[in-house]
């Protein structure tokens, strides 16, 4: 099978380059196993990878124009030749690895952590199951970058927009039934960038491997933002 | 050009639960830390652990950590220290309250409690009833911590190293370590890290054998250079097989899922575990599972049409209930054996799954080796996790006890080194970090020879072949003589990338180096140990002998010589738990 | 319209404004097919009731505010140099004001003349 893969070496390349590799298909091989060939053939050729299963986040590609994951990408289910790049509008570091530094700042600046003003109980802080149902679909990102690298807003303005993934882990907390910082938290996403640059393009909810909506956990924010406010 | 350096209190190798938990100590304290990863922390392969971690909470069912404790040492084959164990199994407690409290979004009972499932090797009261300690985040529970522990971190502006690969540490003539020569993944570039305090914190070598449930990352870095610092490992032999591992494939499935209620049939459709543990059932140890599995698939009664696995059945269980605790168990069947757990039962067959020997240490983390007819400390040195062994899993690990060990074992390191800061840093010993440099250099060396990838597809072939499942005398005397061998040829591999910009080749061929050094160790060990105990199987020596073989392996890379310690039998407060028969 | 109306307030005038645009759009269109004025005279008399002329003026600054906000949106995300967005928000403000006061004044003189 026919593979055209982004090449780029900044000591030797002055621009990235599309490279042919022909890559032999065997039955169940994802594109992380053939991604894993290439290296193989060319020791030179680079990309992250680590735990081959969907949880690690580490393999995210742009294939035949979408952003995936590469270790439960079926080769099967993909045409060829399959043309694999790196994660549009980052920059790109060499081959298919690129600069998610960004990325991890937005991801930071939504104060990602469970803020908690009363004094911690000696046992559990208890939950209903129906409150802790509520974080289903928010806690499983694996912050893989599938999302965020394919918001075009996020393209357009990475050091202001938060971007879907960041968003929805400011969701999380919001979401969360033991979390005490509601008001901070709406305060802190307020202003044209961080939250309002989301215009429901959805990119993000047609990507994400793991099937989760970040576009409607930024509604949810909006929402409650309104609410709060009236 | 003169290398780069930065000092700090402590340095962390490893940013999965055990060095994540170790580094939030730091958390609102004047102590500079550092903590290197050679991947972004939530990427660590803590992230892979699906069933849950074991505390004697009793929310759903009577407990305590008496019983959690015997049930730890009838796990270990009574090779586990039982003073380690004592001390696990009380801070299991507040260690998963603190998680809970630190964010993590376990699955919840009615009355709002932490959800607690059945594991394997679980029992009420000694030995009694089945007993339900697992609490679980559904069937992310790892998922759920290492990315709750990551957050307390920025929270704590914890100050880390992103993709930076730990080289090797250094060491003054007294042995003490200083801190450690790293890698910039990103530019090549080395950085000489110092520091009072080293915590290992780099996970399992898993990567050692062909078929695994281990991440690529998983190659025993710390294990690796704990050994090249003359320190020995202990207990490597010990080598856990998960019994349910997608077939062929690798890819762990949770022991919650026989915790929920699933169960494994052979291709008459027999319920066989009734044989082999005709109490516990499913819920045997995972040593008596996996080897259960083998012997089905060996004495003809495996499924498929190459008759070689068995199939995990739990479509019973209804969609309902596996949506709702086992929804990733049921993503994975469908991505890589194309299966719906709800509607067919998923092939499994045994995967390489967790490493319970490791670098030994006492309680608080400190590195111990032996001196004289005692032991002394590793002056600066820690370790924590599985790259550890403390020991509290001995022969054979429960499930729910990793997560347990890395968290308890990294807050209990972390805490230690905060505690006993010595004022001022070591000097500086040159010809050790030159040593370092040199390892590194030595992969620039160009000209024809052979590839990393030659070499580590037949060393991990050759790792299964003679230190996998079939231990005897032969097989395994023949496997150290070729590992040695394939050692040798290390020094003839040449890299064809000598770029310096993200060189994941030279990383790899570091990790080779490192995976080859626990390979022997392990290989090495097990030819040693002639007895069968836990996960250490030996059909030329079928019985646990605990005259001559209650006693820990230690392996030193130097003369690949093997030494030997006592077990610790005497718990802290509570009386002994003496060998007995192990059957479930 | 101020630059407070930076985050939220900006979205909720989008959705509001677009809710009037939508009712009033309706009503219009209805109001023609059914009963369209036939001459200048109906057309004044029927934009200078009351009701119907804040009513007008109401739809009128809707429609303007939802573009305000729009083009705003447009500007922040593809021009990034502070000095060029100034200007050409300031060139949008300037001619959609001057749309508000040429449309209040049409309504007025419906009134008064």
């Amino acid at each position: 099978m026919k593979f055209r893969i982004s090449r780029y070496n900044p000591d030797v390349d002055s621009e990235p380059y599309m490279q042919e590799f022909d890559i032999e298909v065997s039955r169940g091989m994802m594109l992380r196993d053939a991604l894993l060939e290439v290296k193989r053939q060319d020791e030179t050729f680079n990309f992250r990878h680590s735990c081959g299963e969907g949880v690690c986040g580490s393999d995210g590609v742009n294939v035949n124009g979408t952003n995936k994951l590469a270790c439960i990408t079926a080769i099967a289910d993909l045409k060829e030749p399959v043309e694999v790049r790196p994660f549009p509008g980052r920059p790109i570091i060499r081959d298919l690895v690129v600069d998610m530094s960004q990325f991890y700042q937005q991801y930071k600046a939504v104060d990602p952590w469970l803020v908690r003003e009363d004094p911690m109980p000696e046992q559990e802080i208890l939950q209903s199951p129906e409150d802790r149902d509520k974080l289903d679909g928010l806690y499983e990102c694996i912050m893989c970058g599938c999302c965020s690298t394919s918001c075009p807003s996020f393209w357009w303005n990475p050091e202001k927009f938060h971007g879907p993934q960041a968003l929805l882990s400011a969701w999380r907390f919001l979401a969360d039934s033991r979390d005490q910082a509601t008001d901070e938290r709406l305060d802190k996403l307020e202003g044209p960038y961080k939250l309002f640059r989301c215009h429901t393009i959805m990119n993000c909810v047609e990507v994400c491997p793991k099937g989760l909506n970040p576009t409607q956990a930024i509604g949810n924010i909006k929402n409650l933002m309104l609410k709060k406010a009236i | 050009m003169a290398l780069n350096k930065r000092r700090f209190d402590a340095l962390i190798i490893g940013a999965g639960g055990a060095g994540l938990n170790a580094a939030v100590q730091f958390a609102n304290t004047n102590a500079r830390v550092a903590v290197v990863s050679k991947v972004f922390p939530t990427r660590s392969h803590t992230v892979a652990a699906q069933g849950g971690v074991n505390a004697a909470l009793a929310n759903v069912m009577p407990d305590n950590w008496h019983w959690h404790m015997f049930d730890t040492v009838k796990g270990s084959d009574y090779l586990g220290d039982q003073d380690s164990i004592e001390y696990m199994c009380r801070e299991a407690i507040p260690t998963v309250y603190e998680l809970e409290h630190n964010g993590v979004p376990f699955s919840r009972l009615d009355n709002g409690k932490i959800y607690q499932r059945a594991f394997g090797g679980q029992s009420q009261n000694f030995g009694g009833a089945q007993a339900a300690r697992t609490c679980a985040a559904a069937d992310r529970t790892g998922h759920a911590i290492l990315h709750s522990l990551y957050q307390q971190n920025v929270r704590a502006r914890t100050h880390f190293f992103d993709e930076y690969f730990a080289i090797d540490l250094i060491r003054d003539n007294e042995g003490a370590i200083l801190g450690a020569l790293v890698l910039e993944i990103e530019t090549g570039e080395p950085l000489l890290i110092e520091a009072k305090a080293t915590v290992l914190a780099t996970g399992g070598c898993g990567q050692v054998f062909r078929t695994t449930s281990n991440a690529h990352i998983n190659t025993g870095d710390g294990m690796a250079m704990a050994l090249r610092a003359g320190v020995p490992l202990m207990d490597m032999e010990f080598y856990q097989f998960h019994p349910t591992g997608i077939a062929g494939k690798g890819m762990l499935i949770t022991e919650g899922v026989r915790g929920e209620g699933g169960y494994l049939i052979n291709k008459d459709g027999e319920r066989f575990m009734e044989r082999y543990a005709p109490n516990a059932k499913d819920l045997a140890s995972r040593d008596v599972v996996s080897r259960a599995i083998v012997t089905e698939v060996k004495e003809g009664r495996g499924c498929g049409p190459n008759g070689d696995h068995v199939l995990l059945k739990l479509d019973h269980l209804g969609e309902e209930i596996i949506q709702k605790r086992l929804p990733g168990i049921r993503e994975s069947g469908k991505i890589f054996a194309g299966v719906d757990a709800a509607v067919e039962p998923l092939p499994v067959f045994p995967t390489a799954h967790y490493i319970m020997g490791g670098i030994p240490t006492d309680r608080y983390g400190r590195v111990i080796v032996p001196h004289g007819s005692g032991e002394e400390v590793v002056p600066g040195l820690y370790a924590a996790g599985e790259a550890a062994c403390v020991s509290v899993h001995g022969a054979n690990r429960l499930g729910g006890n990793s997560l347990l060990d890395i968290l308890v074992f990294g807050r209990a390191a972390g805490l230690h080194v905060l505690d006993n800061m010595e004022e001022h840093h070591r000097p500086m010993n040159e010809d050790s970090v030159d040593q370092a440099m040199q390892s590194l250099q030595r992969w620039d060396r160009k000209g024809d020879g052979l590839s990393v990838r030659e070499l580590r597809d037949e060393f991990r072939k050759t790792m299964e072949d003679h230190a996998g499942v079939f231990r005897t005398e032969e097989i395994m005397s023949e496997g150290v003589e070729k590992i040695k061998a394939l050692r040798k040829k290390m020094d003839d591999v040449v890299l064809t990338d000598h770029s310096k910009v993200f060189n994941t080749a030279r990383i790899e061929a570091l990790e080779l180096q490192n995976l080859m050094d626990c390979g022997i160790a392990l290989a090495a060990s097990a030819l040693a140990r002639k007895e069968s105990r836990g996960a250490h199987s030996r059909p030329d020596y079928p019985d646990r002998n605990d005259a001559e073989w209650m006693k820990h392996s230690l392996y030193y890379l130097e003369g690949d010589r093997i030494d030997f310690k006592p077990v610790q039998t005497k718990p802290l407060t509570v009386d002994s738990f003496p060998p007995k028969e192990r059957v479930y | 319209m101020s630059r407070k109306a930076s985050g939220l307030k900006a979205w909720v005038i989008q959705r509001v404004t677009a809710i009037y645009i939508a009712v009033f759009s309706i009503y219009l269109v209805g109001a023609l097919i059914t009963d369209a004025p036939i001459n200048y005279a109906e057309w004044k008399g029927w934009f200078a009731g009351s009701v119907m002329s804040v009513a007008t003026l109401l739809f009128v600054l809707s429609v303007l505010m939802h573009a305000w906000v729009g083009v705003r949106d447009v500007l922040i995300d593809y021009v990034w140099n502070t000095s060029q967005r100034v200007i050409a928000l300031s060139v949008v403000a300037t001619i959609l004001i001057a749309c508000a006061l040429w449309a209040t004044q049409a309504l007025v003189l419906a009134r008064l003349v």
